[in-house]
């Protein structure tokens, strides 16, 4: 049930047991079909759904329902009775009142919240992970992308010392220049995560440093911000372009650091 | 000698015990009296919890507080305020009286919850045992936690009094008497005058609470927070405890004055600047028109963060956050920006283009010693800068205290000099500006919007934000507070910053207590820069220079891009749309009883009996 709202899909059926229960008619039906339909729309999905899908759902399910009631002249009957009932029986005369003002009441207000929506900067898409360009040149080398592996990571299993060496490099390199954005336990949420957008990346998370090869990593890092494409909004990344401060070695062994630090290995080369 | 670890605190014991005898007859009474409890205080864990603490401690602190625990980590020579020193045994935030050592809750909550607006972050993914073993592991860091007589107990945070003008007028009393203003200034924006001279024991600058922004409290944000702090003291720290020299209830009421300062808990950042339309005419020089005209301009506060992405990157600007507003008429606009600082500085340079080396404030050290040196050697901090573009003069008598005794007693350039590890020097809040009367470098802030507006098919196209691009530069609307006057660059990236002088921009400005107001105009159209049409998004961003924190060039706080947006100048009101509705829904409840009694009135006359027309109208539904 992720993605729902369970507490709502709760009462929702509560309410239709409710209903149930006490054999409600049809218009009652109705009435309340629209009304869980309009609450499941708009409070049903914890990521909430664009106003105007919303809307266009919203529409055919009324349709819907129009068609349901009017579908044969007995249920037309059906329908209409209890409302006729309420205007021409005078013991109704006290909530027919009240139905006559709450409705216009209603209107006016839903016109007044419309007009006093707070404004809001206009927002716009962004590619997350851009396509990366076939070969990249970090400090005048030009590297293959689809080839290109962290020149250390053999390391692991050949020299487990330096490889260690490479690790507390990386290490160095990321506490004295990357922890006041991507975060002392790599979360994204540094003490200037705030004040940036894009937010920086968020290296704890399984569906980012796990799903790039290590190309990728180093060409988001030698590169930053400017090296990325129009998708990427380059003028709003801080990303620095990280060759202008460090050596072609701290920037694989900052890579290797990060990977090494939330446990995840890079896709591997070649894989989709 | 690995850690200091148990083995070696032990041998700290003989001096405490071979003490004078006054002392060991009141340690036996104390020991008679509360023994139990203090004993029980001592807990440091077994060597399994230290050892899992140490693994945790590793992955997650020593890049900080230094594998060691001293304090000195990669990071140490970048972050303001510095790590702390776990050796010490001291610590700013704990429920313990002035003096003694933290409780274990107290060293929790600092890792949970972490001290806002510094690098310290909360740590909400360890484990609670976790959290336990780090303890006891950073505690084995200091002897003291092995001496019963540095354990306190938690003081008594009583419930804040509630918030009354007596109270709080009685708070601003003490606030008086007790001379808080003299470090966090008259209406505690953390300007008083011997703000800029503070350091803590270790001789490190450290910047006072800016009293009016509670979100960036380090110790907490709430009533009871501000209490502790009071009656505890920030061990290490310039901040007493007033435990002793104020009564319970007088520290309640400065509880509910200090609090009254501030505006919230939380700072509200925005994203946009609503521009609203005025009839007036917008005048500079006349300071209470134009104070009327932004009382209605709503403000909005956008969060300010170091420049690190270029060169002269500023690991710990001053400023973390301005308010800015904005007010147009039929043609001129007009912005109003806000920010709190602790000392006007208004002697110095400053322009967005002042070169800054590549590694400031750290030569020597993390970075390569090499550029150290380099730097150094041509434009360090403080040698550098002098011998370059300045006179030799000017050098002179800012080093020999030529500006007067001043500079000598200040202690900054000595700050400078002795905390500074190699050449460049470490100049965070003071260095070799403090209490100097005048500071190299200016207070300035620069507004900046695109050049040109985005084309209609590519909508979020927009400048780099760092000072432009060579494609889409930008302008800058730059203020030096030594002048008071308004300078416009054209930015096409920030090394490319250059002097423009196609539109006048207009500029005063005002420092009061603590609070620099800068007030801009402009002509809303141009035909060099972007012109402030209605309804229109327009891309702004900030960029602020502390000059106390040799803030210039490429060294500043800056803001990511956001939005002015100019509200259309005549505005629909609600009213009538309202009432429309409202009459629509109406008109058509009514059109529908008539038709039901219209029908009904028909059928009754048609058919041949009543009871016909309720059995067709009337059926029942269940």
């Amino acid at each position: 049930m992720d993605g729902f709202n369970l507490p709502l899909l709760l009462a929702l059926t509560a309410g239709g047991a409710v209903l149930v229960w006490r054999r409600a008619n049809t218009l009652t039906w109705l009435l309340f079909s629209w009304a869980a339909l309009w609450a499941f729309f708009k409070f049903g999905f914890t990521v909430p759904m664009p106003q105007s899908v919303a809307t266009i759902y919203l529409g055919i399910t009324t349709l819907a329902l129009v068609c349901y009631a009017s579908a044969s002249r007995e249920r037309l009957a059906e329908v209409t009775s209890p409302i006729v009932r309420l205007i021409r029986e005078p013991r109704y005369r006290l909530p027919l009142a009240a139905l006559l003002v709450a409705l216009p009441a209603l209107a006016a207000y839903n016109v007044h919240a419309d007009m006093n929506v707070p404004l809001e900067a206009p927002g716009f898409g962004r590619e997350v992970h851009p396509s990366p360009p076939a070969t990249m040149e970090v400090h005048g080398e030009t590297l293959d992308m689809a080839t290109a592996d962290n020149p250390y990571i053999h390391l692991h299993e050949d020299d487990p010392a330096a490889y260690e060496e490479h690790l507390e490099n990386g290490r160095r390199v990321y506490y004295e220049n990357c922890f006041w954005c991507h975060g002392d336990g790599m979360g994204g949420d540094g003490m200037f995560a705030h004040g940036l957008n894009p937010v920086p990346s968020n290296f704890n998370d399984s569906g980012t440093l796990p799903i790039l090869q290590a190309s990728f990593v180093h060409w988001r890092i030698a590169l930053g911000a400017p090296g990325l494409p129009a998708g990427g909004t380059p003028w709003d990344s801080a990303m620095p372009a990280w060759e202008k401060f460090l050596t072609t070695e701290e920037m694989w062994d900052v890579n290797l650091f990060i990977y090494d630090f939330n446990g995840f290995e890079p896709r591997a080369l070649g894989q989709h | 000698m690995a850690r200091h670890g148990i083995s070696i605190t032990a041998a700290h014991h003989p001096p405490a015990a071979c003490s004078a005898a006054p002392r060991a007859v009141a340690a036996a009474v104390a020991a008679l009296l509360a023994t139990a409890p203090l004993m029980a205080q001592v807990d440091l864990g077994t060597e399994e919890q230290r050892a899992a603490g140490k693994v945790v401690y590793d992955k997650y602190c020593g890049q900080c507080h230094g594998d060691d625990g001293d304090g000195n980590g990669y990071a140490t020579l970048r972050v303001k305020p510095k790590p702390r020193d776990f050796t010490t045994g001291k610590y700013k935030f704990r429920t313990t009286p002035n003096g003694m050592l933290p409780t274990d809750d107290d060293l929790r909550r600092a890792i949970e919850v972490g001290l806002p607006y510094t690098s310290m972050p909360g740590w909400p993914n360890l484990t609670s045992a976790e959290i336990d073993n780090v303890i006891y592991y950073i505690k084995s860091f200091s002897p003291d936690f092995e001496n019963p007589d540095r354990y306190g107990e938690p003081i008594d945070i009583p419930p804040p009094l509630e918030s009354t003008e007596e109270s709080i007028s009685r708070g601003r009393v003490v606030y008086e008497e007790q001379g808080c203003a003299s470090c966090h200034g008259e209406v505690g924006r953390g300007d008083g005058p011997s703000a800029p001279t503070l350091v803590n024991d270790k001789g490190d600058p450290i910047k006072i609470a800016d009293l009016t922004q509670r979100w960036t409290y380090r110790g907490g944000p709430t009533k009871e927070d501000i209490y502790r702090t009071f009656s505890t003291g920030l061990n290490g720290t310039p901040m007493p405890s007033y435990a002793d020299s104020l009564e319970v209830e007088d520290r309640q009421h400065l509880v509910n004055y200090v609090y009254s300062l501030g505006d919230g808990d939380d700072p509200g950042y925005g994203t946009l600047i609503t521009a609203v339309h005025a009839e007036e005419p917008i005048d500079l020089q006349n300071g209470e028109a134009l104070d009327a005209l932004f009382a209605d301009a709503p403000m909005t506060r956008f969060p300010l963060v170091g420049q690190i992405s270029e060169p002269g990157r500023n690991f710990y600007p001053s400023v973390t956050s301005i308010e800015a507003q904005a007010v147009y008429n039929r043609d001129e606009i007009a912005f109003r920006v806000r920010w709190n600082d602790l000392r006007a500085d208004t002697t110095g340079r400053n322009s967005p283009s002042i070169d800054v080396p590549m590694w400031d404030e750290d030569n020597g050290i993390g970075g390569d010693a090499e550029d150290g040196a380099e730097d150094a050697a041509d434009s360090g901090d403080f040698f550098g800068d002098f011998g370059g573009e300045e006179a030799p003069a000017a050098a002179e008598d800012d080093f020999f205290g030529g500006g007067g005794d001043d500079d000598f007693f200040g202690g900054g350039d000595d700050g400078d000099d002795f905390f500074g590890g190699g050449g460049g020097g470490d100049d965070f809040f003071g260095g070799g500006d403090a209490g100097s009367g005048g500071a190299e470098f200016s207070d300035a802030v620069a507004l900046q919007f695109p050049a040109s507006l985005a084309p209609e098919d590519t909508p979020q196209l927009k400048p780099y934000f760092l000072f432009g691009d060579s494609q889409n530069p930008v302008d800058l609307w730059f203020v030096n507070l030594t002048y008071g006057v308004a300078d416009t660059f054209r930015g096409r990236g920030s090394d490319q910053i250059e002097p423009t002088e196609a539109d006048i921009v207009e500029a005063v400005t005002s420092y009061d207590q603590g609070e620099w107001t800068v007030t801009y105009k402009r002509r809303r159209s141009s035909r060099a820069g972007v012109s402030f049409a209605e309804q229109q998004y327009t891309p702004i961003a900030f960029s602020v220079w502390d000059g106390f924190n040799r803030e210039r060039g490429n060294k500043r706080a800056l803001s990511s891009w956001f939005y002015v947006y100019t509200e259309p100048s005549v505005q629909q009101a609600a009213t009538l749309p309202v009432l429309r509705a409202a009459f629509l829904v109406l008109a058509i409840e009514l059109l529908v009883v008539f038709l039901v009694h219209r029908r009904a009135r028909q059928r009754a006359a048609g058919a041949d009996t009543a009871a016909d027309a309720v059995a067709a109208a009337g059926a029942p539904a269940v």
